[in-house]
């Protein structure tokens, strides 16, 4: 009996792990240098009127990459620091823009005071999709508890291009697609069985991202 | 603990509950705008901000209300120091001193707003119609030209009505600027005006 029901917890246990495809993309196989005093920005897309790439995801992005050395400047900051260039009306979406924009002396003054060396653009979301089942709690004198089972299925599909602002050139392109099934028993207590696909999708594409990078130490 | 406490206790967690499920904002907008990133072009303009403008409340509907004035006024003085070289703000179109200059009056048009409750988005959203009404030192008409803002908040989660309205007025506060950095010069009245004056550099 035991093993059965441990049996039947591995199983779904084993149900709730995402599954995770990163496609990388580099023009040539440079590498991407980067020393200790330079950073790294990341910037989501705001400019699609359906979805926001989340702040969550790009702070988690973040924090990977900070996990290797490499300097984050904070999104927020770098957004004010060049008022209103990278606003959602104004944010370069290609290199001619860029090249255009650090044609404007304050501007390119402004990224090299703050040594911003690469510009990484995620844009993405994450969404439930194919939601069944349904769960219902009740609770009167005696106690209460919930009944039934429910799921869902959440993908979550990012893009992140990484930009020189010092050659003004693509360095590459990753894609993360990641997706995976949740659930909610209800037996008595609800249970859930939770499936990280966000996590997982920013856990992948930051440790590919940081491999892009090359961290040189001044000396 | 007395029966006379808990009741009072749970009468005051009742009231907590209710309150927080008031559907009215009143939203002050405090927070600070960046400095613009820009070289400004060798033109003079005088930027009329009248009282009604300097003060402006909007009210959207019955239920909102949004401060605006001080906002809009820091905004847009941070943005048109961005555009033009000579730049002096006074609040009636009688007290500008600069010659050869441009007379910009902005006004609000309207302001509109929308709750998930109303679109069934996971979004609050804010629109501001401004109108410049632009003219020469000397009250010659050059133009009216319509600016409209957009804002948006990334999503409602945990966001109450009247901070989620605020973050969603910052932002379109920040459009406006973006929009006006953006456009103004690209105005075709206003580009005429100029190579009319000869105020244009070689470079532009």
């Amino acid at each position: 009996m035991n093993k059965l029901l441990a049996l039947c917890c591995a199983t779904l246990l084993a149900g709730c792990g995402a599954t995770t495809t990163i496609d990388e993309y580099r023009p040539n196989n440079q590498i991407m240098e980067i020393n200790s005093e330079e950073s790294v920005v990341i910037l989501g897309r705001r400019d699609a009127g359906h979805y926001d790439t989340d702040r969550e995801f790009i702070d988690c992005v973040a924090s990977k990459m900070e996990g290797a050395d490499i300097g984050v400047f904070p999104e927020q900051q770098f957004v004010d620091a060049i008022y209103p260039w990278f606003e959602p009306r104004t944010a370069p979406k290609g290199l001619k823009r860029l090249t255009r924009l650090m044609e404007d002396p304050a501007i390119k003054q402004q990224i090299e005071r703050n040594r911003i060396r690469y510009l990484v653009w995620l844009d993405g979301s994450t969404k439930t999709h194919d939601k069944g089942g349904s769960i219902s709690c009740a609770i009167g004198p005696g106690g209460g508890g919930c009944f039934g089972f429910a799921q869902w299925e959440k993908s979550s599909i990012y893009e992140a291009i990484v930009w020189d602002l010092t050659n003004l050139t693509e360095k590459g392109r990753l894609r993360v697609d990641s997706s995976g099934t949740s659930y909610l028993l209800g037996v008595v207590a609800p249970i859930p069985l939770l499936t990280p696909v966000k996590n997982d999708a920013c856990a992948g594409l930051g440790t590919q991202l940081k491999q892009f990078f090359t961290l040189d130490q001044v000396q | 603990m007395p029966t006379t406490k808990i009741t009072i206790f749970s009468i005051l967690l009742a009231v907590l509950f209710i309150s927080g499920c008031s559907t009215s904002a009143q939203v002050q907008i405090d927070s600070a705008f960046p400095t613009v990133v820009s070289k400004p072009k060798a033109v003079k303009a005088a930027i009329v901000f009248t009282d009604e403008f300097k003060t402006y409340v909007a009210t959207p509907n019955r239920t909102t209300s949004i401060d605006l004035g001080s906002a809009q006024t820091e905004l847009l003085s941070n943005a048109f120091a961005g555009l033009f070289r000579d730049v002096e703000f006074v609040s009636t179109a009688a007290d500008v001193t600069l010659e050869n200059a441009l007379v910009i009056t902005p006004s609000v048009q309207e302001v509109q707003v929308s709750t998930p409750s109303d679109t069934y988005l996971n979004v609050y959203e804010v629109w501001i119609k401004y109108s410049l009404d632009i003219q020469t030192a000397g009250g010659d008409p050059v133009d009216s030209w319509f600016m409209p803002a957009y804002g948006k908040t990334p999503d409602s989660f945990m966001l109450s009505k009247t901070n989620a309205i605020e973050e969603a007025t910052v932002i379109a506060l920040r459009d406006a600027g973006a929009k006006l950095m953006l456009d103004f010069y690209r105005i075709p009245s206003v580009y005429n005006w100029l190579v009319r004056e000869q105020l244009l550099d070689e470079e532009q």
